[in-house]
């Protein structure tokens, strides 16, 4: 049992390690203004069309016994 | 609330919009988004219909403030059934089917306040059925960083919402309880109905990063907390091998979390934008869920997008779950002290295919489109679903409404 419990801790202990190092990676990802014509399509960026994924959502929802972790507004160009 | 206050409410709202509407206009001043889906489930004796059409409207009197209003309904018809048995089961689940109807309507209001890197969002839903009503805030406050190139965005759900049930009380044994045969008399003062309280509350955390200019990656976090009824009020179980049978008997706490990772990457070559996702999913009530997703979308004409997509997902049963408790389950054992006929919390695994085509029209400042239109846009989405369930049966009789079929229509028009 606590063998169990400390595989556990130490999957989370790596994986928030993971996410730390990525995080901190994002610091040197520099896209500047002029370079996002591409990320400012909307095919690139995440929820564009949340009317027409909610309905799906909704549905998938009440057909599975999960839900969360699904998309939020974000990318394009930052020009906001 | 009496009459001559909701006309009260109803001018200071009639007022507000159009006072708001009459304010100099921006850039964009307002935004009308009309969805429709139909979801469809065809089965010999089972099947299942549900209308969900949807209007949101946002406007901009300001550059800094945005309010938003949006109504949505599911219109719901079929049939399903009403007593759940498995293999060991000696009664006639299949023949329990029974038809019934019930329309939800949902009415959020909410305001967006923007600064130069941050957002911050409140809302409000009230959601009414026959047999159910909620009401829930949530806000959500976001910032842009890192040159605009990294985005967090923070939100928190709380939820307030009522359940109409038989009218048992705490002290009555679970395997005492009945179940609902109708909705009738639910939310009045009717004897043998009762209103019980479900508390939720959610978190999440989203994280969105350009890293090239063809490249960007999302991580969301999720959390829910829930606390109440939390089964079908309509559905009893079979826990006796004479036949016995009493209301659908869940846990009343379940902890959930998720995390979702997503790309975004535009390849060139083919002038296709790919997004390729995973989901983990994990509940106290011991259902592990993962999902897996990839779609791709291209323009076909300057004016016309097409998105195909699939999906497969697969999760394991709940801990208490069982297609048939009539097996000698201990008294004390997460299958003996709780029952559910639940298939979605059954072991199950679905694939999904599907399409959207999304035509767009751009106005110029002279010359609206439909002489009202800066720009509009319509859509038309086909999805269809097909669920395997490894474990769930109904008397030992595979259902046969495992498919659906999922067909939308959109347009969206600025303004």
């Amino acid at each position: 049992m606590n063998g169990d419990r400390f595989s556990s801790l130490k999957t989370w202990a790596l994986l928030t390690l993971g996410g730390v190092l990525l995080a901190s990676l994002a610091g040197c990802a520099t896209v500047r203004p002029e370079q996002r014509a591409i990320l400012a399509d909307p095919t690139m960026q995440f929820d564009e069309k949340a009317g027409d994924q909610a309905a799906l959502d909704h549905a998938l929802e009440n057909r599975e016994g999960s839900t969360g972790g699904g998309s939020v507004k974000g990318g394009g160009c930052g020009c906001n | 609330m009496g009459k001559p206050r909701v006309a009260r409410w109803v001018g200071v709202g009639s007022s507000s919009l159009v006072f708001l509407c009459a304010l100099p206009a921006r850039a964009q001043v307002a935004t009308l988004d009309v969805n429709s889906a139909l979801f469809l489930e065809p089965s010999a004796r089972s099947k299942l219909t549900v209308l969900n059409p949807s209007a949101a409207l946002t406007v901009s009197p300001v550059n800094w403030l945005t309010f938003q209003g949006n109504y949505e309904a599911d219109i719901v018809s079929g049939a399903s059934e009403a007593l759940k048995g498995g293999r060991l089961s000696n009664v006639d689940i299949v023949t329990s089917a029974t038809h019934f109807s019930d329309t939800r309507h949902a009415l959020t209001g909410g305001f967006t306040l923007t600064r130069a890197f941050t957002h911050l969002t409140g809302t409000y839903t009230y959601g009414t059925e026959h047999d159910y009503r909620s009401n829930a805030f949530a806000i959500s406050a976001g910032t842009d960083f890192l040159q605009k190139n990294t985005q967090i965005e923070l939100s928190y759900g709380r939820g307030f919402d009522q359940v109409c049930t038989t009218n048992y009380t705490a002290s009555d044994a679970p395997s005492s309880r009945l179940a609902l045969d109708s909705s009738k008399g639910c939310f009045t003062n009717a004897k043998d109905r009762a209103a019980r309280d479900i508390s939720l509350n959610n978190f999440q955390l989203g994280w969105t990063q350009t890293w090239t200019p063809e490249f960007a990656t999302q991580v969301v976090l999720s959390a829910a907390l829930q606390h109440g009824f939390l089964g079908n009020p309509y559905r009893s179980v079979v826990i006796a091998p004479a036949g016995d049978q009493a209301l659908e008997n869940n846990p009343e706490n379940r902890g959930r979390g998720a995390i979702g990772v997503r790309g975004k990457y535009y390849v060139r070559s083919l002038q296709t934008a790919f997004s390729l996702g995973g989901r983990l999913y994990r509940d106290t009530w011991a259902i592990f869920g993962q999902t897996y997703e990839l779609d791709a979308e291209r323009y076909v004409f300057p004016w016309l997008r097409v998105l195909v997509r699939g999906r497969y997902y697969t999760q394991t049963g709940a801990l208490f779950w069982s297609d048939d408790y009539t097996g000698g389950e201990p008294a004390f054992g997460p299958r003996g002290q709780y029952w559910s006929g639940d298939r979605e919390l059954s072991p199950l695994s679905s694939y999904l295919l599907g399409a959207r085509a999304l035509a767009t029209r751009e106005g110029e400042p002279g010359a609206r489109v439909l002489g009202l239109f800066l720009s509009c846009s319509g859509s038309v989405g086909f999805d269809a679903l097909k669920t395997k369930l490894r474990d769930f049966t109904l008397g030992g009789t595979a259902p046969d409404d495992t498919l659906a079929l999922l067909g939308s229509l959109g347009f969206r028009g600025e303004f």
